[in-house]
């Protein structure tokens, strides 16, 4: 790969996109919240966020699958106003999702000419699709004209990529948005992902692309806008732009969180795991070798761009995934092939990373959600009955105690905004007197009143000796909640830090994979493991980048 | 599409599987039963398998049409009733106990009409309405079951027709609609893997959104071949009636199951309109075998000798498992706005 | 204590209002009779353009079905086949699995409890105890054989991928093709002229007591309601019911809850084929006393799907949609003999019936249209 500097290509004419003052809301949400975005023509754009912080909106605003409320968009210097994508085609819009829109059985050159196919006296003209296609790879260099007989499915995900991206060009696109593009490919696969856009970049196509991955933005793209929470924290050259400032405004900070005061030192290891190694549902390997140890009255965070292999560990933990080698712990038991129920009724909570889909049951009221997972404990079950009347007291008492809104047990879940069903799982999880809990993302898609609340309730249950781990992309939670704070990267556990004296650049760094250079630090906080006096990091930034933008929940339900 | 397609192991295996059964069962008779081969496999045989199977291949084109866009069209059986009774019913009408050629000709064409019209209803309780598409097609075999033979009672006085006539043979004795189902496999091929509609066909049942995002309304594509579908049915159900000259009410009515042995057909035939016919000449051979056994004297298996198809389908949808399906067979498809 | 119970009755009362008050709860009745209403008003205006007279027509079907008291226990005896095989069909979909082979578990049941019957009886005593054991023992076994028939569908789509619903169709023609050669050769009654099997033995019969047809016994009406009871309890009162439903509802919740996918539907196949297979013993001993070629047994086991979605696959709900298709059924027999509007009119306005329930969505836009029912979101 090449990284000459990037040349912005001198081009007098209106830039290929302009986003003017795009505001786009979910209900009460706010996706998009005035945000801009300039594309030049013959340029690539990143653009920079985490999950959830509306870059995904914004471009399916451009290629017109929503309508925005507010705000322009201009094609090549037009106003316009896509109704459907095939407008935002017609326009010369092309988007690679980060779901391929391919059909499995049908053969690379049938996905490619679907919908456009050239045909001749009723049949599809198979020769003239198949010369215009080798045109295209002829001139980008692509392979797909290799396998253009072969069905899409049998293709592995990078070469599927390669045929999405022939399949826009085919088309006529002379703009590119790309969907986290490099999300399911190999490290090589991403290499030859980023020499193509760096061809059609020199044909003079304009590209957006899309990635929460630093290195990948700094080393392709000409500029680079950030968003966090729905909306633009910037725009910047990617010359001279560093990982540090990216990663800075990237994860920022949502409000001024303090540490909250703890007391009590952890007390036994509760949960263990030695070399745990996952696979993903694809079957590639997500977690290489993690070891981690949560003890009695011990928060222990997991920081991490989403993705590195956070919600694999966390359900081989919690028993919803197998592990293909290492082993779990529970005190002095193991637990690895324990099933999810057992593990339940062993004393593993879960708050899940999903829940709509997985920790509720929407069409239920609350009082038959409360019993969701502890259906088969006491005092809601005696050997199999389970006892309704319990069961509602219990409703009733999370309802009260966790402030959830609208007090009415008989509610079905789905009427709850995100936050109070949140409050609510939160309730749940802790009312069956857990050992463990796991909590990923325990505060994603909250308002700012619940999320302060689900954080006190968490410190409280660390001092009565719970031992709790906690996903989350946001640094400034992992921060304020944690006693010991570990980063994933690719499936690794690239350092585990102490949360008072680590900076944000330094967290930032490990976070974008630059482990090396912080390689010192980690080794002395490795060797230190949960002891919390670190001496050479006391010039911890305690109030970093107060950027307080009020910014309720973003990207909740939609 | 090219070779790789048509000489796919997977197909091979399937048509191997075929061939297996066929023989097995060539083996099973003569050996066991000793019996001589040449007595079963006539030409009369051939001839009349050849003319069984012709509704069961024209209706499973049609449900793997219908089946390739997404809907599972379960009401094929139903349909047949329908067209069979219809074109009875019209050649009736027409021309008495003794309707001509042309009147007969006219009655298979009033029946796919009429079945076009009531798979248009039906398509819109599937589509626009989203009916559970397994629900509303056992719904429709209940009310064919139902209303043909109430309708022939209030015309015939009875359940089953006075004989009317049956269609006329072509060359080698052999009914003109088995000639007409050849072209009609062939064209469905075809149409299928060589054209720009074929292609949305496909796609519609395996990935509806990247069919949308190609521009192409995959509603459009299902009611279309929802339609087909079911003209296709009615067509197999006249078909049928023309080979028998004469309606049967009873029981099951005289369409008895070939429905389902048309969604059975193309199945076993992996969705592919040749197979589809293969299959479906497998099952008119096997029908026509029973036959067949009863006139060497041969009673016993008869009726277990039929079960093959379906333990056959049984066994390979879980060889293959999920690969067979269309993924998104019984889903409706909402644009998103 | 007391006012604890009263409290817990105090619950108990508030969520029957909410679950009555419930809007899905009123527009799944609403919908259950706007079908059936608008399927019969159909067969009616079928019956006046066929050149009969509608209004006698209707005042037959009633009569037919509980205008007499013939009438009422032949309504009550088809009903209790229809509401058996319509719990069946209710478990599974509750659960989310698509069992459409009760028809084939229910011969498979059926067939299984004549045959073990006949094969026991070689070996107990005739008279009363004689008759319990084996009656006992034959339901067991039919039992037993439907679930199965049931579980094999099952595993095979927990472990095969194999898609249920065609599985479970392939398996009623087998069922059907199977049984029928097994009645017309190895278990045939040489002393019938039809096919069917050997007659159950005399002393295997259920008590009469109060009703006089005797194809009707309390204790089969009794099996049902216990039946319907207890399926209803396991639903909503037990853990396992509880994973059942919630599995239905939302898999991924069902996961996450602890619930094993593949188990879970191996089981639910089974126990949803092994009330089919009651049904058939059921069927057999109370009702036909032999088993005669299963191609002509009647579709219980399709109408009970019908069953099953008019009662939106709530086994209570069962009781009343199974009692309509009994009433149905049983205003059929009294057409046949008292009028001259031919009987399959009244299977066509069942497949009406079956054909508006699976469309909700239709009486929902119709209603929003015209604006009934109030503002449903």
């Amino acid at each position: 790969m090449d990284t000459q500097p990037s040349t912005r290509t001198p081009d007098g004419g209106e830039p290929a996109v302009r986003l003017d003052t795009i505001t786009k809301r979910f209900g009460d949400v706010v996706a998009n919240d005035r945000v801009d975005l300039t594309l030049e023509r013959g340029t690539i754009h990143a653009l920079l966020g985490e999950n959830g912080s509306g870059k995904t909106t914004l471009m399916s605003v451009l290629y017109g699958l929503y309508d925005h409320d507010e705000g322009t968009v201009s094609v090549n210097g037009e106003r316009t106003d896509f109704d459907s994508p095939r407008d935002a085609m017609d326009a010369g819009i092309g988007m690679i999702h980060q779901h391929f829109q391919l059909i499995p059985p049908m053969t690379v050159l049938q996905n490619i000419v679907l919908g456009h196919e050239p045909t001749e006296r009723g049949l599809v003209n198979d020769a003239a699709a198949r010369d215009d296609i080798i045109d295209i790879c002829d001139r980008y260099g692509f392979d797909v004209d290799e396998y253009l007989d072969t069905p899409v499915g049998q293709l592995d995900l990078g070469a599927q990529q390669r045929v999405e991206i022939v399949k826009s060009l085919y088309r006529g696109a002379d703009i590119l948005i790309l969907d986290e593009p490099t999300a399911v490919l190999t490290p090589q696969e991403v290499d030859s992902l980023l020499a193509v856009m760096d061809d059609l970049r020199a044909d003079g196509r304009s590209l957006i692309f899309i990635t929460h991955k630093l290195d990948e933005a700094l080393e392709i793209s000409d500029e680079i806008t950030v968003l966090r929470d729905g909306e633009s924290v910037g725009t910047v050259e990617a010359t001279g732009a560093t990982e540090q400032e990216l990663a800075r405004m990237m994860v920022g900070r949502e409000v001024l969180f303090d540490r909250l005061d703890r007391e009590g030192e952890p007390g036994e290891p509760v949960l263990r795991a030695d070399q745990l190694r996952i696979d993903s549902d694809r079957g590639r390997e997500q977690v290489r070798g993690v070891d981690l140890t949560v003890r009695a009255g011990e928060i222990f965070g997991v920081a991490g761009v989403q993705g590195n292999g956070q919600t694999e560990l966390v359900e081989a933990l919690t028993g919803l995934r197998p592990v293909t080698s290492g082993e779990v712990h529970l005190h002095d038991e193991e637990i690895t092939e324990l099933r999810r129920r057992k593990r339940i009724e062993a004393g593993v909570a879960y708050i899940p990373e999903d829940r709509q889909r997985e920790g509720l049951v929407e069409d239920y009221s609350l009082v038959r959600n409360a019993v969701l997972g502890n259906q088969t404990l006491d005092p809601f079950a005696s050997r199999g009955v389970l006892n309704w009347g319990t069961v509602a007291d219990h409703a009733a008492d999370i309802i009260t105690e966790y402030d959830v809104q609208p007090p009415n047990a008989s509610t079905t879940a789905h009427s709850l905004s995100g936050g109070n069903q949140q409050k609510f799982i939160v309730g749940r999880e802790i009312g069956h007197d857990p050992d463990v809990m796991v909590a990923a993302h325990p505060t994603r898609g909250v308002d700012i009143g619940s999320i302060e609340f689900i954080h006190n309730r968490l410190i409280e249950l660390r001092e009565e000796g719970m031992a709790i781990l906690v996903v989350s992309s946001k640094l400034d939670e992992i921060q304020k909640l944690s006693d010991r704070v570990a980063v994933m990267y690719e499936g690794e556990f690239v350092a585990v830090v102490d949360p008072e004296s680590v900076t944000d650049e330094q967290l930032g760094l490990l976070m974008a994979g630059a482990a090396r250079e912080v390689d010192d630090y980690r080794d002395a906080t490795l060797a230190a493991g949960s002891d919390s006096s670190q001496p050479d990091t006391s010039a911890a930034e305690e109030t970093t980048a107060a950027a307080t933008d009020e910014n309720p929940t973003a990207g909740g339900r939609s | 599409m090219r070779t790789t397609t048509l000489l796919s192991p997977k197909r091979l295996r399937l048509v191997g599987l075929a061939a297996v059964i066929l023989v097995a069962l060539g083996a099973f008779v003569s050996i066991v039963l000793d019996v001589q081969v040449e007595r079963l496999i006539t030409r009369g045989f051939v001839t009349r398998s050849l003319e069984m199977a012709t509704p069961i291949a024209l209706a499973a084109i049609g449900g793997l049409y219908a089946e390739k866009s997404g809907v599972f069209n379960i009401g094929l059986e139903g349909f047949m009733i329908f067209g069979a009774f219809t074109a009875a019913a019209t050649m009736f009408m027409l021309g008495g106990t003794s309707p001509t050629q042309g009147q007969l000709w006219l009655a298979m064409g009033v029946a796919t009409l009429i079945s076009i019209i009531l798979t248009l209803g039906f398509a819109v309780l599937l589509i626009r309405y989203k009916a559970d598409q397994i629900v509303a097609g056992l719904a429709i075999w209940f009310i064919a079951l139902g209303f043909a033979p109430f309708t022939a009672a209030t015309i015939w006085g009875s359940r089953s027709s006075p004989g009317l006539t049956s269609i006329n043979n072509l060359a080698f004795g052999q009914s003109p609609m088995v000639f007409f189902t050849v072209i009609v496999v062939a064209a469905a091929w075809v149409f299928l893997y060589r054209t720009r509609y074929g292609y949305w066909i496909q796609a519609a049942g395996e990935n509806p959104k990247a069919l949308d995002t190609a521009g192409v309304d995959v509603n459009r594509v299902r009611y279309a071949t929802v339609i087909f579908s079911g003209a296709m049915a009615g067509l197999a159900g006249a078909v049928l009636l023309a080979h028998a000259g004469n309606w049967v009410g009873t029981g099951d009515t005289m369409v008895d199951g070939r429905g389902w042995i048309a969604i059975v057909a193309y199945l076993f035939g992996n969705y592919n309109p040749i197979g589809a016919a293969a299959a479906a000449l497998l099952f008119g051979a096997l029908d026509m075998l029973n036959v067949q056994f009863q006139t060497v004297g041969i009673e016993a298996s008869a009726r277990l000798v039929n079960l093959l198809p379906y333990v056959a389908v049984i066994i390979v949808l879980t060889v293959w498992g999920k690969t067979r399906m269309p993924s998104k067979v019984g889903e409706a498809y909402e644009t998103e706005e | 204590m007391s006012t604890d119970d009263r409290g817990r009755l105090r619950t108990l009362l508030d969520r029957a209002a909410d679950w009555l008050l419930d809007a899905t709860v009123l527009e799944r009745l609403a919908i259950a009779v706007a079908s059936t209403l608008l399927a019969i008003a159909i067969g009616l205006v079928i019956v006046a353009a066929a050149g009969f007279d509608p209004i006698r027509f209707a005042s037959q079907l009633l009569i037919g079905a509980i205008g007499s008291e013939r009438a009422i226990l032949r309504t009550l005896r088809n009903s209790v086949l229809f509401v058996l095989a319509g719990v069946a069909v209710a478990v599974a979909f509750r659960a989310g699995v698509f069992n459409i082979g009760v028809q084939g578990q229910f011969i498979v049941g059926g067939f299984a409890t004549v045959v073990s019957i006949i094969w026991l009886a070689a070996f107990v005593p005739t008279g009363a105890v004689g008759g319990m054991i084996l009656l006992v023992f034959g339901t067991l076994v039919g039992i037993v054989a439907g679930g199965l028939y049931g579980a094999l569908p099952g595993v095979l789509k927990a472990y095969g991928d194999a898609n249920e619903i065609i599985t479970t169709i392939m398996l009623n023609f087998i069922a059907i093709g199977f049984v029928g050669w097994l009645v017309a050769g190895p278990f045939s009654d040489p002393d019938a002229t039809a096919t069917r099997t050997r007659r159950l033995p005399a002393n295997v019969e259920l008590p009469q007591l109060v009703f006089s047809d005797p194809n009707l016994s309390i204790v089969g009406l009794a099996v049902t309601l216990v039946t319907v009871v207890a399926v209803a309890a396991l639903l909503t009162r037990t853990s396992f019911g509880y994973d059942m439903v919630t599995s239905g509802y939302q898999a991924a919740a069902a996961t996450y809850s602890g619930v094993d996918a593949k188990r879970m539907i191996v089981l639910t196949m089974t126990l949803s084929g092994m009330i089919a297979g009651l049904t058939g013993a059921v069927f057999v001993i109370m009702i036909q006393g032999y088993f005669t070629d299963p191609s002509g047994i009647g579709n219980y086991g399709f109408d009970a799907i019908a069953v099953s979605l008019l009662a939106a696959n709530n086994p209570i709900g069962v009781l009343p949609a199974g009692m309509l298709f009994g009433g149905l059924d049983s205003a059929g027999s009294h057409i046949q003999i008292n009028s001259d509007v031919p009987v399959q009119l009244i299977d066509g306005i069942v497949g009406l019936v079956v054909l508006f329930v699976s469309a909700p969505e239709l009486f929902r836009m119709t209603a929003k249209r015209t604006g009934l029912g109030g503002d449903s979101e």
